[in-house]
């Protein structure tokens, strides 16, 4: 068999040496250039600095109106349900995840299947908000994503054979994993998800080629850090803003994955809620919940935090994704619409407060931000402690806005240095929330709080909104009647895409917000659209299936979602070409 | 036979369309199998092949239980390189492939087995000839495509890779005989994923390689294999491997 090979490979020695450098593998440096290449898509957030900004323009606002489909994949089987996920595209092929920790790589151009990878979960895995997958990482020849039993599986981009696999944690107490992991520096970096099961937050860096595991940071106060194996510090001070052990199962799971600013060497990964949900239990800003930690990729400790909702009760999960950008007068900064409703615009080297300003139009927690944009909370609106209550079962109940499902949640928003805008698929809910008592039992579920979701507005939930972060304004809205949970593209070519759960994506103008086109895709959008060129032509993709978080709570919101059917499929459009 | 049942009409169209071009290309197959001009193509290429009666499988005639069908295969021919065991008429035809060094060129397993099919060991040795010999083996079917009895299991992954082991040591020879953990799903049950080791091999203390194995999906859930060596089995072996999702396996025989 190796006899064969080897004369194969010699025979055909003068036409490889001719045709070298097409079969590139992806280095660093392509990674870190991935916002300005236009023929690959190599990162989750289309450059690991999260813009999903193109700079491709040949589908503009004066083509977009011949933008057709070329292809339609089936993700197939019984296994529908949710499809947050992003693909990435390299050398031709594009390699996208679906829901169960699934895997395709298919010929970009014309869909036509190459392989699939169907991970073998357990029965007893414990995703709490639907079996999704947001994507995969690229580096050198693999291709590298997380699994609902909390894996990291590397496999072969050409052949999609495994080869290493690294488990994150158990998943029988709770862990799992749905974000797509960013590869910096040679180092694929990850969160966990599981935090409403008290698990333990927290940042890893592998070796991407090997899995070996470099650094490890903990989101949560208290616990050490590792590096090369060794101690490297405890996260913050133990007990200084958490009481007694509470820190031991704190939660602030980083389950949406982060950013990386080559520039400033760091990796911004978003923190969720502090464990349990009953803030009464837990006095004290409970570190690093709630948060953007900055973390120093070449050390593995944590350079600034910025915490939105300090002692958090209301599920303000504020994993959201951190986005670098640069201002016309040269400062580098970083957005972050956070669940809690408010929008923060921070120093990316240091994290120091630029601006904060609300991007829902109505938030009943806080009253305002101070001028360190800490919240000014209402103590009105804080569900009571279930301990002062007459029967010490149920605490006072409180109508807060938004709702534990935020102002915005998974759903990646984009940037556009043209327009200086952000475009933020925002959603307008509240809720009716109480604390109930709760002790910690591994692998059960430690909320402590009981809600139910409401509508605020009959007319609408979702929001595509484009955001001036230098005025604070919302410039134009798009309102939908379901709840977005899909993220967006921008391009130089002056558009917005996105989708709706109603099944469409859509494209407006970047600058009026006009809705210029639409296309109903069959099923829910809930996935970030991506572009690229190849031959000349530009291709936009996006992924299709109703699910996610929305569908698995009721209340008020599901007679605008129950009638949606589930769907796995991935859709690639261009530009039609009349024949001739 | 309540698989079988089931399974009828799905069984019966590929038949009748074999049937025909499939008895003209049985050729000189002394077990008269309508896949064997195939299988000769996509496994053994333009290979010189011979049947040989040195190379012996050896099973029940009549498979009690079809997922777990005991197979035996014997190879008394010298330098041998390589041994090839397909099942002509399951629906994944590879069981699994194996090369001694070392160890004597035989291996005992159990496997699964969707109908009654011949069951054949293709042996290569050094000068490129291939030797088959093979049985046929009776089965009442739906081995390959029913859920592991693991899947019923929600524990599955507590046990993964766990491997059992046992030495026999006889007069001239000795047999090592080990058990690994694992569902091996086929991926033919609706909704399971393919979920199988893929690679195995014997280690001694030094490192080298004494018997490796590449195993596929219709190899028994929670499989066992048999080896031989003359004499006593090498010091310090373990047994190392992983399944196509990564799972690596690494446990130390006993001595």
């Amino acid at each position: 068999m190796k006899r064969t090979l080897m004369s194969v490979l010699v025979g055909s020695a003068i036409f490889t040496l001719a045709a070298a450098p097409t079969m590139a593998a992806v280095t660093d440096k392509d990674i870190e250039n991935d916002a300005k290449s236009t023929g690959d898509v190599l990162s989750w957030g289309m450059g690991t600095q999260g813009q999903r900004y193109s700079p491709l323009a040949k589908v503009n606002t004066s083509t977009i109106k011949d933008l057709v489909p070329v292809w339609s994949f089936s993700f197939g089987g019984e296994k529908q349900r949710g499809q947050e996920s992003q693909p990435v595209i390299h050398n031709g092929k594009m390699f996208v995840t679906g829901s169960y920790s699934r895997l395709f790589a298919l010929e970009a151009k014309t869909g036509k299947k190459l392989w699939q990878y169907e991970h073998r979960l357990p029965d007893g895995i414990m995703p709490c908000c639907d079996v999704v997958n947001r994507g995969a990482a690229l580096y050198d020849n693999l291709v590298i994503f997380a699994t609902l039993d909390a894996q990291l599986v590397a496999l072969d981009q050409d052949s999609g054979k495994v080869v290493w696999k690294e488990k994150i944690d158990e998943y029988s107490a709770g862990y799992s994993a749905t974000a797509a992991p960013i590869i910096a520096k040679g180092l694929v970096l990850t969160g966990v998800s599981g935090g409403e099961f008290g698990v333990i937050g927290r940042v890893e860096a592998r070796d991407a080629k090997t899995g070996k595991m470099v650094w490890v940071r903990p989101t949560v106060e208290g616990h050490m850090g590792t590096k090369d194996g060794k101690d490297n510090g405890i996260s913050g001070t133990t007990n200084a803003t958490w009481p007694g052990d509470l820190w031991k199962t704190g939660g602030a799971a980083t389950w949406l994955g982060g950013t990386y600013d080559p520039e400033t060497g760091l990796a911004y990964f978003g923190t969720g809620n502090p464990a349990p949900w009953n803030s009464a239990l837990r006095p004290g800003d409970n570190l690093y919940s709630c948060s953007t930690v900055a973390i120093d990729v070449a050390t593995g400790k944590i350079v600034w935090h910025f915490q939105g909702t300090p002692n958090d009760g209301w599920d303000y999960d504020g994993v959201n994704e951190f986005v670098t950008y640069k201002t016309k007068d040269g400062k580098h900064l970083g957005g972050k619409a956070d669940r809690n409703g408010f929008f923060y615009v921070l120093d990316a080297k240091s994290g120091k407060f630029q601006k904060g300003f609300p991007f829902v139009k109505k938030i009943t927690w806080a009253t305002g931000l101070d001028e360190n944009g800490r919240p000014k909370f209402d103590p009105a609106n804080r569900p009571g402690d279930p301990a002062k209550s007459a029967d010490g079962k149920k605490g006072t109940s409180v109508f807060s806005v938004p709702s534990f499902l935020g102002g915005k949640n998974q759903m990646p928003m984009a940037y556009s240095p043209d327009t200086g805008y952000f475009y933020v698929p925002a959603n307008e809910w509240g809720m009716e929330i109480w604390n109930e008592p709760v002790s910690y039992k591994k692998g059960a579920a430690y909320l402590g709080a009981g809600f139910t979701i409401k509508t605020i507005d009959e007319s609408y939930i979702g929001a595509m909104r484009a955001i001036d972060p230098a005025t604070g304004k919302i410039v134009w809205e798009v309102k939908n009647n379901a709840p977005l949970w899909g993220g967006v593209l921008t391009t130089k070519g002056g558009l917005v895409f996105w989708g709706t759960p109603e099944g469409f994506l859509k494209a407006a103008d970047a600058k009026t917000g006009k809705e210029v086109w639409s296309f109903q895709t069959g099923s829910g959008v809930v996935a970030p659209p991506i572009t690229w060129d190849q031959d000349g032509e530009q291709y936009i993709a996006v992924a299709s299936g109703w699910g996610g978080a929305v569908p698995l709570w009721g209340g008020d919101v599901a007679k605008k979602v129950n009638f949606l059917n589930q769907g796995g499929s991935m859709w690639v459009f261009k530009l039609h070409k009349s024949g001739k | 036979m309540f698989f079988l049942l089931r399974k009828w009409p799905v069984l019966l169209v590929p038949l009748v369309l074999l049937s025909a071009p499939a008895l003209a290309a049985m050729g000189d197959d002394p077990l008269q199998s309508p896949q064997w001009t195939d299988i000769r193509e996509r496994y053994l290429g333009g290979g010189k092949v011979v049947f040989d009666s040195r190379v012996v499988v050896s099973g029940p005639k009549i498979a009690e239980d079809s997922m777990n069908v005991p197979v035996g295969v014997r190879i008394g021919l010298d330098d041998v390189r390589r041994v090839l065991v397909v099942a002509d008429l399951n629906p994944i035809v590879k069981v699994l492939e194996f090369a001694s060094n070392g160890a004597m060129p035989s291996l005992h397993f159990r496997m699964k087995l969707q109908q009654g099919s011949p069951i054949r060991a293709m042996a290569q040795t050094a000068d490129g000839v291939w030797h088959v010999g093979g049985i046929w083996i009776d089965a009442s079917g739906g081995g390959c495509t029913a859920p592991s009895v693991g899947r019923g299991n929600a524990n599955w992954t507590e046990t993964l890779g766990q491997v059992q082991s046992r030495v026999w040591q006889g007069e001239t020879q000795s047999r090592v005989k080990v058990s690994i953990m694992h569902p091996m799903d086929t991926g033919l049950a609706p909704g399971i994923p393919a979920f199988y080791i893929e690679r195995l091999s014997l280690r001694d203390a030094s490192g080298k390689e004494w018997m490796t194995l590449d195993t596929f999906e219709p190899v028994s859930e929670n499989p066992v294999f048999s080896f031989d060596f003359s004499g006593a089995p090498p010091i310090g072996l373990t047994l190392v491997g992983r399944d196509n999702n990564g799972n690596r396996i690494s446990a130390k025989v006993a001595q």
